[in-house]
């Protein structure tokens, strides 16, 4: 019944392990930016593989990666049906009625696609992988302020009770007749003010007491504070992000050389 | 005489939240008579919310049959239950959600689709009961815990449902909070002929309040009788982990001088006591203790 | 002997708006007392907790007046920080205090607020889930934990800030029985082996009586009563002024017996084996 607070999934793995966050988010920023410089979906297509692939050494399940590739998989079907309409290069494969859609306008929705769905997918690889102690840690290291840290991790540590209490407010509003299955969306939205209602409520409150019980415990009483969570960047992760940037001035290169571009002057 | 009709029947009904997780109600049967006033008794996980909620169709048995009024669960939506089962769940800030008590009171009335008339006339009665009648254009967030308890009673009154589910309703309050809450609920079974289920730990009240008690274990009931039995079943009790009152623990300790095991309250252990002890007293002493009783009554 | 670990003179608070809350309450706590607090709802128990935390004045708003001394030093004139070493709280809703989202990161939380080397919080935490009965937990997630749990950790993570105070406010109130002798087993247990000082609000008094040294009564902002467990529930004209407050079954039944001159005061017991042997005795000279 209740809902784990995060992605994260525990495995003993190198990625888990051994890795820094600050690394892991490098790699995630690198994955990005050589995303947006291929417009070819085969070297897409090879990127999504290794992303995959990055994901399943660090003993990531099979199954956990269904969500990210169905979102893929509707951005792949939306690209195909919309880019086209724009680009025109190449031989015309279909005739539909006036319209002319081309091989290369095909190919670049997928490119989309693939892109959309590399992109989400490196997220999600590095949020299943990284522990949120370990991306709170790694954030504050790299200067974030350590009462946005704090946030972050009140907050995370707070939704599945915020959800089981959206559950049970649900329930307690039904229980008096609330009905969610009938009318308009509107109507139904406002209905939901039952539901929204007593949560904002509780939220507040909640922040409140927690607001105390943190006072109480001398939050903010120092300019910073210790952690018993230790992150340390060893040589593995410097040759990591070294291997990092290499990619990224090469993916530049091809971009400027016209490789892995399908149609250039497009992103 | 006939007994009652039975308004809840509870069918060998089996729950269970997922696939491959344990059972939460396991085969469970039961009869809830129309003016009966029981409690569910057992530790937090034994089943009594989970059986509670099937009442009103909020949960359905994934095994088995509930039928309220004689209609099985399945066939009836949860806001048309709703009319025949009231549900007041244990934290009142789960319910609030409107700027005054008396439209926070009528929001259940007026979701039954009852005409404005009627919903007032049930809205005023309900308020009155709880005693919050003169704070109808209150805030109710500025209520005190007590208070907002009783209005989320009052807004589940004011459905007039027969049949009333109570969840922990006197958790967190003080010894007056609970009397008033107790109070209110002995009248609404007693004076109004409700049927009423109450979800609880407190041992205290159900010994004085509640005449009827289920005790839940792991998804099955263990026990299920008179309270006076089952408070004094020592076996019963022990499965659950919840201990009778401290009272009836202290004449159980005492049975070999002949007091019963089911004492349930501070006075009839008096009462017994007298009696033991008052052999040695002529009559007049004896008619002075009857009367000095009363001054019990001021400490409630 | 030597002085009060904590004094109160004089001390009334209002909240912004509103009315007077506490009414000059004058208190004195020794080193190693374990005062239990008990009143009904509304009598100024949780403010009067946070005036002895110093949450008032330094976080909370209001009008505070009168002096409260915790460990020579005055609440309204030292740091928050160094007052939170010396006194820690655990409040009512398990829930809203716990702060980590593992029993470890939890414990953590306050010394790692005070910047406390990380190798010297990780050698303490063993310790202190010893003392709670909650041995191994260190991975746990908090979520996962039952009520009993959460308030045993918050206990946990109270005793990392190595207060020489212990303020309790209704740990118990939103708990199933088995949550509540959990907590009341570890209370014991701190007051059998610890030096901390124990303040406890409670309404349940039954348990409350079995461990406390000294309980105080609240109503209305003033202190009504104060008094060791026997004499404290021995007053019945005190129950009749205080509609809220509960008494041990034993407590009513022995004040009933003395009115009908049954027993004589010095019978009376608020303690239930003690309740039961007394009353052994009786009935078996009635038999004999």
């Amino acid at each position: 019944m209740p809902v784990g607070y995060s992605i994260y999934i525990e495995k003993p793995s190198y990625v888990h392990q051994r890795i820094d966050p600050r690394t892991k988010l490098f790699a995630l920023c690198t994955s990005f930016v050589l995303a947006l410089l291929f417009n070819n979906p085969a070297y897409l297509g090879v990127l999504l593989v290794a992303v995959i692939a990055i994901g399943l050494w660090a003993k990531l399940p099979l199954k956990s990666f269904r969500a990210y590739l169905i979102y893929a998989l509707w951005f792949l079907i939306l690209g195909v049906l919309i880019w086209p309409f724009y680009i025109h290069q190449g031989p015309v494969v279909l005739r539909v009625g006036s319209a002319q859609f081309t091989r290369d306008g095909l190919l670049f929705g997928l490119a989309m696609g693939l892109r959309v769905g590399l992109m989400v997918t490196a997220a999600g690889v590095w949020m299943m992988s990284t522990s949120p102690q370990h991306m709170t840690l790694g954030l504050l290291r790299l200067g974030l302020p350590y009462k946005a840290g704090m946030a972050m991790s009140a907050t995370i540590r707070f939704v599945p009770l915020i959800n089981a209490e959206r559950a049970t407010i649900m329930e307690a509003q039904r229980a008096r007749g609330l009905d969610l299955s009938r009318g308009n969306p509107f109507r139904r939205a406002v209905r939901y003010v039952a539901v929204i209602g007593p949560m904002l409520v509780q939220a507040l409150d909640l922040a409140q007491s927690l607001a105390l019980a943190m006072e109480a415990r001398a939050f903010g009483a120092r300019h910073s504070r210790t952690s018993i969570t230790e992150i340390r960047l060893t040589r593995v992760d410097w040759y990591i992000m070294i291997g990092c940037v290499l990619l990224i001035a090469a993916a530049i290169a091809f971009r400027i050389l016209g490789i892995g571009v399908l149609i250039r002057g497009y992103l | 005489m006939a007994e009652p009709e039975v308004v809840i029947d509870v069918d060998e009904v089996s729950y269970t939240y997922a696939p491959d997780t344990p059972l939460a109600l396991d085969h469970v049967s039961l009869q809830i008579r129309k003016g009966d006033f029981l409690a569910l008794l057992g530790q937090n996980g034994a089943g009594k919310t989970t059986l509670a909620k099937t009442f009103n169709g909020l949960l359905l048995p994934t095994r088995g049959s509930v039928y309220v009024g004689g209609q099985d669960t399945r066939n009836a939506t949860v806001s048309s239950l709703a009319a025949r089962v009231g549900y007041c769940y244990q934290n009142p800030d789960h319910q609030i959600f409107n700027t005054t008590v008396y439209r926070e009171a009528s929001y259940g009335p007026r979701n039954l689709g009852l005409p404005p008339n009627e919903v007032a006339a049930r809205v005023d009665h309900a308020l009155q009961l709880v005693d919050l009648a003169d704070k109808k254009d209150a805030y109710p967030f500025l209520l005190g815990k007590g208070e907002r308890q009783k209005l989320a009673v009052a807004s589940v009154l004011a459905m007039g449902s027969p049949i009333l589910v109570v969840d922990e309703p006197t958790t967190g309050l003080d010894l007056h909070g609970i009397r008033s809450i107790m109070t209110l609920l002995r009248q609404w079974n007693q004076i109004e002929g409700r049927t009423i289920v109450i979800i609880t730990h407190d041992l205290h009240i159900v010994a004085e309040y509640v005449p009827r008690t289920v005790v839940m274990a792991q998804g099955k009931i263990v026990a299920d009788g008179p309270t006076r039995s089952i408070l004094s079943d020592g076996a019963a009790l022990a499965t659950t982990g919840l201990k009778p009152p401290q009272i009836t623990r202290v004449a159980q300790r005492l049975s070999h001088h002949g007091i019963p095991p089911d004492v349930m309250t501070v006075d009839e252990m008096l009462a017994c006591l007298r009696t033991a002890l008052s052999s040695n007293k002529d009559a007049r002493t004896s008619q002075e203790g009857v009367s000095d009783a009363g001054w019990l009554q001021h400490l409630h | 002997m030597g002085a009060p670990v904590v004094q109160v003179e004089g001390l009334t608070f209002r909240y912004p708006a509103s009315d007077q809350i506490l009414h000059g309450i004058n208190l004195e706590i020794n080193r190693g007392d374990f005062v239990g607090i008990t009143g009904p709802s509304g009598a100024g128990k949780t403010t009067l907790c946070m005036c002895l935390k110093g949450l008032i004045p330094h976080v909370v708003g209001g009008t505070m007046r009168g002096r409260v001394t915790v460990r020579g030093m005055d609440t309204r004139k030292t740091e928050p920080s160094i007052l939170a070493e010396a006194v820690a709280m655990v409040f009512q809703d398990p829930e809203s205090q716990i702060v980590g989202l593992t029993v470890e990161e939890d414990l953590a939380f306050g010394p790692e607020n005070l910047m406390r080397p990380a190798r010297l919080i990780r050698d303490e935490i063993p310790k202190m889930l010893q003392t709670v009965g909650l041995i191994g937990y260190e991975r746990r997630e908090t979520y996962k934990l039952s009520g009993g749990q959460k308030q045993r950790i918050a206990i946990a993570a109270a005793l990392m800030m190595e207060p020489q105070v212990l303020i309790l406010d209704e740990p118990t109130s939103e708990l199933d029985p088995l949550g509540k002798t959990e907590v009341f087993q570890v209370v014991r247990r701190l007051r059998e082996e610890q030096q901390v000082t124990i303040i406890m609000v409670e309404h349940e008094v039954e348990q409350l009586a079995d461990v406390a040294d000294r309980i105080i009564a609240l109503d209305r902002g003033c202190i009504v009563a104060d008094a060791p467990p026997r004499e404290f529930f021995h007053s019945a004209e005190l129950f009749h002024r205080m509609e809220g407050a509960r008494l041990p079954q034993v407590a009513e039944l022995f004040l009933a017996l003395e009115a009908e001159e049954f027993v004589g005061p010095a019978d009376f017991t608020p303690y239930e084996e003690e309740a039961i042997a007394h009353l052994d005795r009786l009935l078996l000279r009635k038999r004999g």
